[in-house]
């Protein structure tokens, strides 16, 4: 488990380096602290992802428990689009991980199949995302960035995935062969369509937080 | 939003008049030791504890748990088969390219307690705690009431956004385009329905933000509440039975 974690550490670490240096869409960075908005438009956020992902969460389950990691891998990435468009309305330091806890706790209070484990999940992919946007100097907010994210979250969350259903890396090779495949589901699933959801909502503009 | 299965029940049990936080502690403490239990027997003993404290002191009735609990309890069982099938070990059965490992034997039902009690114990919380209580008494243990208060919003909006799907859906129904034919069709009209939810959704977050700063929430270093809580030493037998029951188990674990 240590060298996965290690692992896990090194690919954050890595794309959120090539968001850094690679991505050309800065913009400012929202000073301050949290403001009721900033709160209130996170709780809402986190209520209707929450409702989704309880529902995606089952079919999720039923892949993992039942296949193990590769079996999951494919969807993996469906979960943290909204932790995308959480960072692109809030752009402060802790956002991501703010989101993954209350979303996470939504989940557990709405019955979550994983019950109080949602919480790691949660708080894992939270993580793997503030450590994104916080190499980013929380400045970056393009669709590379996004990318980043999305791929960086969705294997960092795999980390709580292989503790909670017992996947040793050590013995399991599945667990390494589902690497790439959760990339590209966080890639697409939540980085893409994170960034394509947060433009939409921009271009409508009804959502002042979105401006 | 109708009431189900998996919501707050006050039917006046013992489990109903705990403190919230001690409750949410109790549910980490049971998640901890399923976590450090290596035997399926430990597994077993706090699984079976925690759904004597949902029967009894939780006034849940068995229909109740295993409606709630089915999904999780099925999940857990595939679980168990997965880890026969792919943990190292000394093969003791066969059949084609399936093999069954001793180790596997013995990790499995260690995994399925691991997922059953876990949740069991959530749901614990879920149907014994009013979520309000529990905000109130995460700002009592020192959490801003701006911060807790979040939870509790997105979980008041829950039944707003499922009003807002019935309503969409129903527009897009007049409109021609209801759960039509083709995968194609149905992943469009999920598109439009999550789009328009969420952005219905974020307006009515901010005209809420709004109202809150009209209302000078977050002024003040404190808030006030309807309905008052409060800790009683009593209910920290749950959590030190719990401390006492998985550190035998453990030692046992270590001994035998």
């Amino acid at each position: 488990m240590g060298i996965y974690t290690v692992f896990n550490v090194v690919i954050v670490v890595i794309l959120g380096l090539v968001a850094r240096f690679a991505d050309k869409k800065v913009v400012d960075r929202e000073r301050g602290g949290y403001s009721t908005r900033n709160l209130v438009v996170a709780a809402v956020l986190a209520a209707i992802a929450g409702v989704i992902n309880t529902g995606m969460g089952n079919l999720w389950y039923l892949a993992n428990t039942s296949l193990g990691p590769l079996g999951g891998a494919l969807i993996q990435g469906m979960f943290m689009w909204a932790y995308i468009l959480a960072v692109f309305m809030v752009r402060k330091p802790g956002v991501a991980l703010a989101f993954g806890v209350i979303e996470a706790a939504t989940e557990v209070l709405l019955g979550n199949a994983a019950g109080i484990g949602t919480l790691g999940w949660g708080i894992s992919q939270g993580l793997a995302i503030e450590i994104i946007i916080l190499l980013c100097a929380y400045s970056r907010f393009g669709l590379l960035t996004a990318i980043m994210a999305g791929m960086a979250s969705s294997q960092f969350g795999t980390l709580w995935s292989s503790l909670f259903y017992g996947w040793d890396p050590a013995y399991s090779r599945d667990v390494w062969i589902a690497v790439p495949i959760n990339m590209v589901s966080g890639a697409v699933f939540s980085g893409a369509l994170g960034y394509f959801l947060a433009t939409k909502v921009a271009k409508t503009g009804l959502v002042r937080s979105a401006e | 939003m109708a009431e189900h299965d998996l919501s707050y029940k006050d039917r006046g049990s013992v489990l109903n008049r705990v403190y919230p936080l001690v409750k949410l502690v109790w549910v980490f403490l049971i998640a901890v030791g399923l976590f450090l239990f290596t035997r399926p027997l430990s597994g077993m003993v706090v699984f079976l504890f925690v759904l004597f404290l949902a029967l009894i002191p939780g006034k849940m009735r068995p229909g109740e748990i295993l409606k709630s609990g089915l999904i999780v309890f099925g999940l857990g069982f595939l679980l168990m088969i997965f880890h026969f099938l792919i943990d190292p070990g000394e093969t003791v059965w066969s059949f084609g390219f399936l093999q069954v490992s001793d180790y596997g034997l013995q990790q499995g039902p260690v995994f399925f307690f691991r997922l059953s009690g876990v949740v069991l114990a959530s749901f614990i919380l879920i149907w014994t705690t009013d979520t309000r209580d529990l905000m109130q008494s995460l700002v009592k243990a020192g959490m801003p009431y701006r911060y807790a208060y979040t939870i509790f919003l997105a979980l008041r909006f829950l039944p707003l956004i499922q009003r807002e799907v019935e309503s969409v859906k129903a527009a897009h129904a007049i409109r021609g385009r209801a759960a039509g034919t083709t995968l194609k069709h149905r992943i469009i009209l999920w598109q439009r329905y999550v789009f328009t939810i969420l952005i219905n959704g974020l307006r009515k977050a901010e005209n809420t933000a709004d109202a809150l700063e009209c209302r000078a929430f977050g002024y003040a270093p404190e808030r006030t509440y309807v309905k008052r809580i409060a800790f009683r030493k009593r209910d920290m037998v749950l959590i030190l039975f719990t401390l006492l029951l998985e550190a035998g188990l453990i030692a046992g674990e270590r001994l035998f």
